[in-house]
């Protein structure tokens, strides 16, 4: 026979673990527990009024996307958000560093072969986006992910 | 008994008027619904926690474990006053429903 702590346990198997599944667990079981102890009383038999609450406890659905959800706002606060800022920033200091070293390459160029001409200024303006792009992508990819 | 599809948009403020009254555990949450309603209407379980769950999240209400049944902790919920404000509004809100709703389903038919 099923007992009331099985039917539970298979609901929210594929739930990973958390303080919050165990208390919502153990809340949901001993509310049920108590539930068959009143049909009993009533007169039920016991596996009947076991399947009784079963069958009346609905669709877990809301609860479990509760559970996953804060689970997952637990994990990003653990790790995984900050190592994907670090990336951000990581990239955009490279890409400030790349920008910098061939605008350094233009600027050379330019004042050693032709002085008297300032062209640097125009390839200058095309890879400053490199650093742009990123830095957008920095401040603006983070918070499209918590949305989302 | 009635879908809960209709219900679903106002459990908060049946569940926040019944804990609101005293502080109360699930079960007994679940039962008095029913019993105040002749049981035309019952809450499903799953449904009443994920209520819990999110009136937890809005911090109108807080758990507790309180009174020791058959050597058992019971989860005991009680209203903040956040939760006393929710509900205020809630009845506002299904004041001005019922009213509306109430224009076409008691609309007689004066002008034929």
């Amino acid at each position: 026979m099923m007992t009331i702590k099985d039917y539970i346990e298979e609901l929210f198997a594929d739930i990973p673990e958390s303080a919050e599944k165990k208390n919502v667990m153990e809340e949901i079981r001993l509310n049920l527990e108590e539930k068959v102890q009143d049909l009993v009383a009533a007169g039920k038999a016991e596996e009947d009024a076991i399947n009784k609450s079963i069958v009346d406890f609905g669709d877990a659905g809301e609860i479990k996307r509760d559970l996953r959800a804060a689970g997952k706002a637990g994990a990003d606060e653990d790790g995984a958000k900050p190592k994907k800022k670090r990336n951000h920033a990581y990239r955009l200091w490279f890409s400030i560093a790349g920008s910098a070293l061939i605008i350094g390459l233009m600027v050379f160029i330019n004042l050693y072969y032709s002085p008297f001409t300032i062209w640097f200024v125009y390839p200058v303006f095309a890879v400053l986006w490199w650093p742009l792009v990123m830095l957008f992508q920095w401040l603006g990819h983070p918070e499209k992910k918590t949305s989302g | 008994m009635i879908s809960s599809d209709i219900i679903r948009g106002h459990l908060d403020l049946i569940i926040l008027k019944l804990i609101i009254e005293k502080d109360r555990y699930g079960y007994e949450i679940s039962k008095e619904i029913s019993k105040r309603t002749d049981n035309a209407f019952e809450i499903k379980e799953a449904t009443l926690y994920a209520v819990f769950q999110r009136l937890v999240k809005k911090e109108c209400i807080v758990s507790y474990s309180g009174q020791i049944t058959h050597g058992r902790e019971r989860k005991y919920y009680k209203a903040t006053a956040v939760g006393k404000d929710y509900f205020k509004d809630k009845v506002d809100e299904w004041q001005e429903v019922k009213q509306i709703i109430d224009i076409f389903a008691e609309e007689k038919n004066d002008d034929h």
